[in-house]
């Protein structure tokens, strides 16, 4: 018994370590999201977390997508509307909307999101530039991932948390 | 490799050490150049440096040091006078020591120094071929008038003739030594020697006479002496800064006694441990940090504790639940107070080189100058011990030039001849006071004022109404001095401005009083710490914000008609003062919705020199606050100095008081009551244009309400409970023209509602009515007290419902 179960335990193992390895060799894994129409997503080792909406604090002084400031557990994070940054109009929360915390080294900070749609793994084969009409250091997108039956936007983590203003 | 990174770290920190001290010994030693204890101290530094470096192959260093203990070694066997020239260059040298071992720590290597300028010095000084022969007794002779001016404090029970005496032979003496022969040289110093040594067991013997306790030095050979720990060496220190300080000298000789007693009796047991282990800051730091989580933790413990308190009154676990909470929260404090002692250092590590500041500064100024040094065991935390040297070190230099007159002048004025320089260090509550007395001219508020109108730094108009306060204040504006000439000493109009600068950054408060021609006297106020702090919760509509209390100086309570304005500025009359104004909400763009009333409260600031009044909506309370910084995408938002984390769990942002008195500058008066409800009311034209909300927590109770109401054709909101009303209410999408209130409602119910929104100036003629089942008069009386208009009581028509509301909204019934 205890036998077959190790059997088991070392083929899935097995496995499981085969997958990883041809997976990080070409696919990278992405977390998706929608604000206003568009789906967009980042790579899911940019992801913290993804809370609930819980209060914020107001920052004076800052552009009206900072909404201000939220505590996570002891630490005194940023929260950015990617609607409001976006160029959307604002948008009452749901029981869909999330915060997801994003880092990039030691910048941290909570994105507003409409709602999550799902974590995916796209071949790096299948992800395009972003359109060239953009200036490539002042775009937040980092490329373009296709998949069967729709396109998605990848974002530049590393813009996101860089203050602009 | 490691092993040799940690030796150097070790001596790099012992030597850093032994420095700081020596300054102190070496000054005090020019005053009192027969202290055989204080020579064999410093010889001992320079020789434990150089025997180190040169383990470790800093040849520079070895190099300078060896000549340094050359002249040193001279001087303590008596073959050297210290004389001020000779302290110049040993000085000089040591000035280069610290030079080279802060390259080693930067560098790793002592190179790119050049030290053989000085080692020469050193040497024509040590071999006294510059040393004239015929100025050793002059200097001699001024020695002897010191010393008979100021009997040594140290030894206050010598007999001072014999010490005399000796230095008239040795004086005498001392010409003929380029005559001998070496060995005649030798034979001197060996005799001179004993001679000294014999004359300090005497000393010794009259002290141990007079009831003493002396540690047998004479017997102890130079190894053992190095062994007693830097406590001892600390503690003859401590009485040599304050030689004359008359009213803590008794019981410090006292204490001091009591350590070398303490110290002695380690000679005999060698064995003993050193009492205190080194810790690497970071720890510490990191120590705070949690200590800083546990506060606020604490903080909230005791806001659930109050909540649950008011839920299950009466019940018995409750005693058991605030006994856990109080010593929780009492330990939390002590373990916090036990923290930040770790982290405290004596300000005597400040004050340690000044002696030797003023010194230096005297000479180069032709002035003579006393220092007075008290409460140099005042403990602060140590990022603050490292800020406040800088500012120190520029009060103390201005004092020196501009304070304090020249020699002339201050006979001239019948004062006497040397000025006097007090510093002292106390605690005053929450703070540590470090006060700068001089007795020299006093600050001319005239002057002050002619002076930054000639620079432009004020106008005529601001010149006319300053106070003396406030024209004492612009020494510290940039771009002011009030030399004459630029000396190498101040006058560049730099420094003063440097003493605000870091002050503000320490949360401090500078106050300085002055009298033209007897003196002046700068009080730094510096709170003891800077990680946790206590802070002043203020309200300001629905927002709070943190104030650190070290920058309170009041709060007042005022009606809106004391309020003036005056060139554009909002300003009251605090007693005889006139204080400007601002409000909290212009400066951080707070919506004014809630009217605050008749009345506002007023924080009055008080900042490095400056004062400003904040009107805040409502005064919350005092609470221990921990900093927290708003990370790199906020960082250095202005007016903003981090943030803290409630009781509660939410962020209550800190308020950065210097940069809030910035802004204030920029802020115009407006009047204190704007109507809310400015916006234009959009002409209704279709049935849609009227918005109607309805507040019910039950599903079918709503869908009542919606179905009698939707034949009117108006736009209807839905809500479940008085806090999502109040939140729709808040985000303003639409412009609501009456509410349906349930009474009976989960979280907030339609009484605690109504009175809510007529808080808001919006909503003060914002119909309510309610809906509900209660029908007891008491009940109808509740309702028209919090603010509603009618009181429809469940069951009721469909018609019923849509004619009040129609009739509450003023509905044109030609639109439906």
């Amino acid at each position: 018994m205890s036998d077959k179960l190790k059997n088991i335990i070392s083929k899935q193992s097995d496995q499981q370590s085969r997958g990883t390895v041809s997976q990080l060799e070409d696919a990278v894994q992405l977390v998706g999201f929608i604000i206003g129409d568009e789906e967009y997503s980042v790579p899911i080792l940019n992801i913290q977390e993804i809370i609930k909406p819980i209060p914020w604090t107001r920052v004076p002084q800052t552009p009206d997508y900072v909404l201000g400031v939220f505590n996570l557990r002891g630490s005194v994070i940023p929260l950015i509307d990617l609607r409001l940054k976006f160029g959307l109009r604002t948008k009452k929360h749901t029981d869909e909307t999330r915060f997801i915390v994003m880092k990039e080294g030691n910048e941290v900070a909570g994105f507003v999101i409409d709602r999550l749609t799902e974590a995916l793994r796209i071949r790096k084969s299948d992800i395009g530039p972003a359109p060239d009409t953009l200036q490539e250091d002042e775009s937040m997108i980092d490329g373009v991932g296709k998949q069967s039956d729709r396109i998605i936007t990848i974002l530049k983590v590393k813009k996101l948390l860089e203050r602009d203003f | 490799m490691d092993e040799f990174q940690e030796i150097l770290q070790d001596f790099l920190v012992e030597s850093f050490e032994l420095i700081e001290q020596l300054d102190q010994d070496l000054v005090e030693l020019e005053t009192n150049p027969q202290d055989l204890d204080l020579l064999n101290r410093i010889f001992r530094v320079a020789h434990t440096v150089k025997g180190a470096s040169s383990f470790l192959n800093f040849d520079i260093l070895t190099h300078l040091t060896h000549h340094m203990e050359d002249i040193l070694n001279k001087a303590r066997h008596g073959d050297l006078v210290i004389t001020p020239d000779v302290m110049d260059v040993v000085l000089e040298s040591i000035d280069l020591m610290k030079e080279l071992l802060t390259t080693i720590r930067d560098t790793g290597s002592d190179n790119g120094i050049d030290v053989s300028a000085c080692v020469a010095r050193l040497d024509a000084k040590s071999n006294g071929t510059e040393a004239p022969t015929d100025i050793a007794p002059a200097h001699n002779k001024q020695f002897q008038e010191v010393k008979a001016e100021e009997p040594k404090a140290e030894k206050p029970k010598v007999e001072e003739p014999k010490v005399e005496e000796v230095d008239a032979s040795e004086s005498e003496e001392e010409p003929n030594y380029d005559d001998m022969s070496e060995d005649e040289v030798e034979a001197e110093i060996a005799r001179l020697l004993a001679q000294r040594q014999e004359e300090d067991k005497a000393k010794r013997q009259a002290k141990v006479d007079a009831g003493e306790d002396v540690p047998q030095m004479p017997d102890v050979d130079e190894e053992e002496e190095e062994k007693p720990a830097p406590k001892e060496e600390a503690a003859p220190k401590a009485t040599a800064i304050v030689p004359k300080a008359a009213p803590s000298s008794p019981r410090r000789q006292e204490s001091d006694d009591e350590d070398i007693k303490a110290a002695a009796p380690a000679k005999s047991a060698p064995a003993m441990v050193e009492q205190t282990i080194r810790v690497d800051v970071k720890r510490l730091d990191h120590l705070m940090n949690l200590i800083g989580e546990l506060v606020l933790a604490k903080n909230r413990l005791i806001k659930i504790n109050v909540d649950v308190e008011e839920r299950y009154e009466g019940e018995e676990f409750l005693e058991e639940l605030n006994q856990v909470v109080s010593i929780v929260s009492l330990v939390t404090t002590d373990l916090q107070i036990a923290v930040m002692k770790t982290r405290m250092l004596p300000i005597g590590k400040v004050f340690n080189k000044f002696p030797r500041m003023i010194r230096d500064l005297s000479r180069e100024l032709n002035k003579k100058i006393d220092l007075e040094i008290y409460g140099e065991d005042t403990e602060l935390d140590k990022s603050i011990v490292e800020e406040i040297g800088d500012p120190l070190v520029h009060i103390i230099r201005n004092s020196c030039d501009h304070g304090v007159e020249s020699t002339a002048d201050r006979i001239a004025q019948g004062k006497s001849e040397t000025g006097k320089i007090i510093l002292k260090a106390y605690n005053e509550g929450n703070h540590i006071v470090v006060q700068i007395d001089d007795d020299g001219k006093g600050l001319d508020t005239e002057m002050l004022k002619n002076k930054s109108l000639e620079k432009g730094v004020i106008t005529e108009k601001e010149a006319d109404s300053m106070t003396d306060k406030e024209a004492f204040a612009l020494i510290f504006r940039p771009g002011f001095s009030t030399a004459a000439a630029v000396t190498s000493v101040s006058g560049r109009g730099v420094g003063m401005d440097v003493v605000k600068t870091n002050i503000e950054k320490l949360n401090g408060i500078i106050d300085i009083d002055s009298e033209v021609g007897k003196g002046t006297s700068i009080k730094l106020k510096i709170p003891l710490t800077l990680a946790i702090i206590q802070a002043l919760l203020v309200g300001v509509q629905e927002e709070y914000y943190a104030i650190p209390l070290a920058s309170v100086l009041e709060t007042v309570r005022i009606s809106k008609d004391e309020i003036y304005t005056v060139d554009n500025r909002s300003v009251m009359r605090l007693r005889d003062e006139v204080l400007s104004l601002v409000h909290i909400g212009d400066i951080f763009e707070v919506e004014r919705i809630i009217d605050a009333g008749e009345h506002a409260y007023v924080v009055v600031l008080g900042l490095a020199e400056s004062k400003l009044g904040l009107i805040v909506d409502s005064l919350v309370g005092q609470e221990e606050i921990v900093i927290k910084s708003l990370g790199e995408y906020l960082k250095g938002m202005e007016g903003v100095a981090g943030a803290t984390i409630r009781g509660d769990g939410g962020v209550t942002l800190i308020v950065d008081v210097a940069a809030l008195m910035q802004m204030a500058k920029g802020v115009k008066a407006k009047p204190m009551l704007e109507s809310g409800s400015s916006g234009v009311v959009k002409e209704k034209t279709k049935a849609s244009d009227y918005t109607v909300m309805i507040v019910d927590d039950s599903k079918t109770d709503r869908t009542i309400m919606r179905k009698s109401l939707e034949p009117l054709g108006i736009t209807l909101v839905e809500a479940v409970d008085g806090q999502e009303a109040l939140n729709i209410l808040k985000q303003a999408e639409h412009n609501f023209d009456a509410m349906l209130i349930d009474i009976e409602m989960p979280r907030m119910d339609g009484y605690t509602l109504a009175g809510e929104i007529k808080k808001y100036n919006k909503y003060k003629n914002l119909p309510l009515i309610a809906v509900t089942s209660r029908t007891s008069k008491s009940d109808r009386m509740r309702g028209v007290e919090s603010g509603m208009v009618e009181y429809i009581t469940k069951p009721y028509s469909p018609d019923y419902l849509a004619s009040v509301v129609s009739r509450n909204i003023k509905f044109k019934a030609e639109l439906a």
